[in-house]
């Protein structure tokens, strides 16, 4: 995984400087993650992404393909033709992470990776992100996802920074202080 | 010898008495000249006993006391050579006696200090034992609570999260929500 994440970095950071170049960083970023969708939504175009013995050039026009029919501008076209007649395609949702990550970067903000037990309201979602801001000084963009095992609460992540919020949390606490008495 | 003759000259003595007597009555011994033949018959009797029984006789009583005499050296002898060994045994014993006192006071002694020694060892080893023994004990108790206290909390947090996903409604997680939110400030 550490070794995709090394690759994903090398491939995003290329991407960005070409999209950096021409001032669509952000477009070249949703465009990137609707082919994602797709993908990840259709296990016959991964399959065939993935699988070495399809052939490079086969691969590769898929990708275009696909990524044309979403209506990705050309830069990303020929990204994805490239990754995928590499045989990187697997690593594409690493890609794209470490590609928002330097467009954040360059925008001077953050994602808080949210997992919390029930949906957030509008409001709910736009205070953690006035608050996370505060701490942590940048823009915070809130990524929520519902995790139906959690008891209660939320855990965000923004990068190395974790909060625990939830009730799993408290009692996992609780639980460590009985067992040390 | 002395004797011999002694009894001789008693016994010629005797005779003019006896022949007297005879001059005087009719006695046992007539004094005439058979008295002479008589004595020289005695004489000769006299010679022949002598040699013939006398000597030997005299010489087998000196072997017999010369025999008895060595015999009773000899015995001395053997005596002496008795009581010496005798005293050379005794004087070994004494030795082997003393040696076997000195052994056995030897051995008393190795006894004793083995005996010592063992009982240091056997103290010591059972100190050891107890001391294993607690410090296991007290391992065991130290566990035991660790397990104890992880089974309570486990349990403690088993029965808070099945109650509380029980009795957990809406407004509830609103309110956790908004105060997990709260809490984001104390980060910084």
């Amino acid at each position: 995984m550490r070794a995709h994440e090394g690759t994903a970095r090398r491939y995003a950071k290329a991407l960005y400087e070409l999209a950096h170049a021409s001032k669509e960083t952000e477009a070249v970023g949703r465009e990137l993650e609707q082919v994602a969708a797709v993908y990840a939504s259709d296990a016959r175009t991964h399959e065939v992404l993935t699988r070495p013995w399809i052939k490079p050039e086969d691969r590769r026009a898929v990708a275009a393909a696909i990524a044309q029919k979403v209506g990705a501008r050309k830069l990303v076209q020929d990204f994805l033709g490239l990754v995928a007649d590499r045989g990187r395609a697997d690593h594409l949702p690493e890609i794209i992470t470490a590609y928002r990550l330097l467009v954040d970067a360059e925008h001077g903000r953050a994602r808080a990776q949210v997992r919390t037990a029930v949906a957030f309201t509008d409001a709910e979602k736009q205070q953690l992100a006035t608050r996370l801001e505060r701490v942590l000084g940048k823009r915070i963009i809130v990524e929520e996802q519902v995790d139906s095992s959690l008891l209660g609460g939320f855990i965000a992540q923004v990068g190395s920074l974790i909060l625990d919020g939830s009730l799993d949390g408290q009692l996992a606490r609780m639980r460590q202080r009985l067992a040390r008495g | 010898m002395i004797r011999v003759l002694a009894i001789a000259a008693l016994l010629l003595g005797a005779v003019p008495s006896a022949a007297l007597a005879n001059e005087g009555g009719g006695g046992l011994i007539s004094l005439d000249k058979s008295i002479v033949i008589q004595m020289i018959n005695f004489g000769l009797l006299l010679f022949i006993l002598i040699k013939l029984l006398y000597k030997p006789l005299l010489a087998k009583m000196e072997e017999r006391t010369q025999a008895i005499r060595k015999s009773l050296e000899e015995a001395q002898a053997a005596r002496a050579e008795a009581e010496r060994e005798r005293a050379e045994h005794a004087a070994k014993l004494q030795a082997a006696y003393t040696e076997a006192q000195a052994i056995r006071a030897t051995a008393l002694k190795e006894a004793g200090e083995e005996q010592r020694r063992l009982v240091e060892a056997a103290r010591a080893e059972a100190t050891r034992l107890v001391e294993t023994a607690r410090s296991e004990l007290a391992q065991d108790v130290r566990r035991a609570r660790q397990d104890l206290r992880q089974e309570v909390a486990d349990l403690a947090t088993t029965v808070a999260e099945r109650l509380i996903r029980k009795s957990l409604r809406d407004e509830d997680h609103r309110r956790i929500v908004e105060d997990a939110i709260g809490r984001v400030d104390r980060v910084s």
